[in-house]
């Protein structure tokens, strides 16, 4: 039984060695090619003083690369940490700085675009690209991996406590943080995902989130696991859903994980048929609600596949899960987050700091104990204990649970159903989304005043995002000045589609911005 | 080239470059990739769909919103082009 992350390559790598582990962008590795690289990278790392625990970024557009990085980093007793390629620099560095990051790999244009301050903080830079000879002080190319050894990877110590890889995600003080997650965090979901799916070495996987999200951990443990074949979906096919309905007709995926905004978008402009769709068997989705008129023309469309809810924040990966039941959809409201994975416990703490019981008619905040449960933000004592705390439902001995920040109600059977959050978290296209980092991105400009988030729900994508804002001086600011100077602090995604400028924000009678009242403004058609 | 060919490509130049300004980006080329710039996300692109279904008078299929068509607005406007010489 693998204990760290990067033995479940080397145990396929000996069963399989000849099979197509990964394919992306017509290139492709078989698991000996991924193992060998991986344990390349470990002593090219090692070489250049990477030692255990040092943190090393993966910042460039997924290809068949990045899982050798993976690996390979690990094997170096490294933790790796995926950027964002199409996120801003200025995020980018932060982030470099946040953790110190040590290494990099990366491509020529996106090391050069980093900060001073993120690029004399990183010790070297492996650059990936055609034209990457090395001549860049403190860089070498991908190819110079080639002259270290292939068949064994370093010794290292390592223990399944260790923190395999951390992932950035939005932060309410307009800052990312830095969710760290340990080799045990993520194998207790891979061994669960592969008693509860079955995945084989026939299957073929998708990968459709982004690396640096955490969707993708199922899509690449549990190929690996199986001694599957993962293919990447890249940027360019998750725009277009005739190309990706192709993607997964001619690559034959049978199990397919992503947010329910890509599933309909493939429904509403594909033309999907069944019959394209004859070797798929399980479609996983997560990150966000899916509107149940969609779900239920999807389970109609393909009748012969398995559809499961997958819920969790990545802190936890995925704690609870439900598999869809035909019969009872066209009567369902809402579609439950389910019940607790295995070696997974999961609770909902009411107003009272009561656990409520099955069937009570009380909202609660989720709560999420056992070794699935991350160790806390990288660099960040304050917010780790407000989130990770003590289990102050078993006094026997120390134990940390995870607050969600998620309000449910459980039912009857045992299932639990999300309600909403107690904070100001929303959901778009399945990417979590801090408001607060909105605001803070809006606030930083010298022209406002003040500024307000806001999202607005959306069947399709979860919701669209919204804000107003009163600068100091009124017509000396247009939406599209503030827009550009989002898209130098925040991901596009989270640039606001609609801003409103306003003289002044309603306030509260104690005088804090009133978003109750925003939220109720007639919102306008986005266009 | 004719008048009716160079007011297309104005058309789609202004609507991506105001998809584009939403996005902060506004150094927009007729060969920027839409995809590789994030000028053009899933909606927007249906959002693109339609202005030129309206916009241009041609009726685009969903197999043909696929990357050789939308990638720059120099496809963009082969694309039209192509379709309303049909």
């Amino acid at each position: 039984m693998a204990y760290i992350l990067q033995q479940l390559l080397s145990e396929s790598a000996k069963r399989y060695p000849g099979k197509t582990a990964v394919a992306a962008r017509g290139k492709s590795f078989t698991y000996q090619e991924l193992e060998e690289r991986s344990n390349q990278l470990a002593h090219l790392l090692q070489r250049h003083g990477v030692k255990k625990g040092d943190r090393v970024g993966i910042y460039f557009p997924k290809a068949v690369e990045s899982l050798a990085c993976m690996f390979g980093i690990m094997k170096a007793g490294g933790v790796y940490v995926p950027l964002d390629p199409q996120a801003p620099s200025e995020r980018i560095s932060y982030i470099i700085g946040n953790c110190a990051i040590k290494a990099l790999i990366t491509t020529g244009d996106r090391l050069h675009a980093l900060s001073a301050e993120a690029k004399n903080s990183v010790e070297f830079s492996i650059l990936l690209g055609p034209g990457e000879n090395g001549n860049v002080p403190h860089t070498m190319p991908w190819a110079s991996l080639l002259e270290y050894p292939a068949d064994s990877s370093p010794q290292i110590q390592a223990t399944t406590t260790d923190l395999a890889y951390i992932l950035y995600t939005s932060g309410s003080t307009g800052r990312p943080k830095g969710v760290m997650l340990s080799h045990q965090n993520a194998l207790t979901f891979v061994d669960w995902c592969a008693e509860t799916f079955q995945v084989t070495s026939d299957d073929n996987l998708s990968n459709h989130a982004p690396l640096h999200f955490d969707l993708s951990v199922f899509d690449v443990y549990n190929t690996i696991e199986a001694g599957a074949t993962l293919y990447l979906v890249t940027e360019d096919l998750t725009l277009f859903p005739a190309s990706l309905a192709n993607f997964i007709r001619d690559r034959q995926i049978t199990i397919w994980y992503s947010v329910p905004s890509a599933l309909v978008l493939l429904l509403l402009h594909a033309n999907l048929k069944a019959e394209n769709l004859k070797r798929l068997r399980i479609i996983l989705f997560a990150g966000e609600v899916f509107a149940m008129k969609y779900l239920r023309q999807l389970a109609d469309l393909v009748p012969h596949v398995d559809l499961y809810n997958l819920y969790g924040p990545t802190e936890t990966n995925v704690c609870t899960f439900h598999k869809v039941d035909r019969e009872r959809l066209g009567n369902m409201k809402h579609l439950p987050v389910g019940q607790a994975c295995a070696n997974t416990e999961v609770f909902a703490v009411d107003a009272d700091d009561e656990i409520i019981e099955a069937g009570s008619s009380r909202e609660g905040e989720l709560y999420v104990r056992g070794p699935a449960v991350t160790p806390g933000y990288w660099g960040d004592v304050e917010k780790t204990q407000g989130a990770v705390v003590p289990n102050r439902f078993q006094p026997n001995f120390e134990e940390k649970m995870y607050r969600t920040g998620d309000i449910v109600t459980l039912s009857v059977d045992g299932d639990y159903y999300f309600v909403g959050r107690r904070d100001s978290m929303v959901k778009s296209r399945g990417y979590r989304i801090e408001l607060g980092e909105i605001e803070a991105a809006l606030m930083s400009h010298p022209g406002v005043r003040e500024a307000a988030a806001l999202a607005i729900p959306d069947d399709e994508i979860g919701a669209r995002l919204k804000a107003v804002v009163a600068p100091h001086d009124f017509g000396a600011l247009t939406a599209a000045d503030l827009q550009q100077h989002c898209a130098t602090r925040i991901p596009k995604y989270m640039i606001p589609e609609l801003i409103e400028l306003q003289e002044s924000l309603p306030k509260t009678s104690t005088g804090k911005i009133d978003r109750v009242q925003l939220a109720q403004a007639p919102q306008p058609v986005a266009q | 080239m004719t008048q009716q060919v160079q007011s297309t490509k104005e058309q789609i130049r202004e609507f991506v470059r105001e998809a584009a300004q939403r996005k902060g980006v506004t150094d927009v080329t007729d060969t920027l990739s839409l995809v590789q710039s994030g000028v053009i996300d899933s909606l927007g692109i249906f959002r693109l769909v339609s202005f030129l279904e309206e916009n241009c008078k041609v009726r685009i299929a969903d197999e043909e919103i696929v990357g050789e068509n939308f990638e720059t607005i120099d496809d963009i406007e082969r694309f039209v082009t192509t379709k309303l010489s049909k």
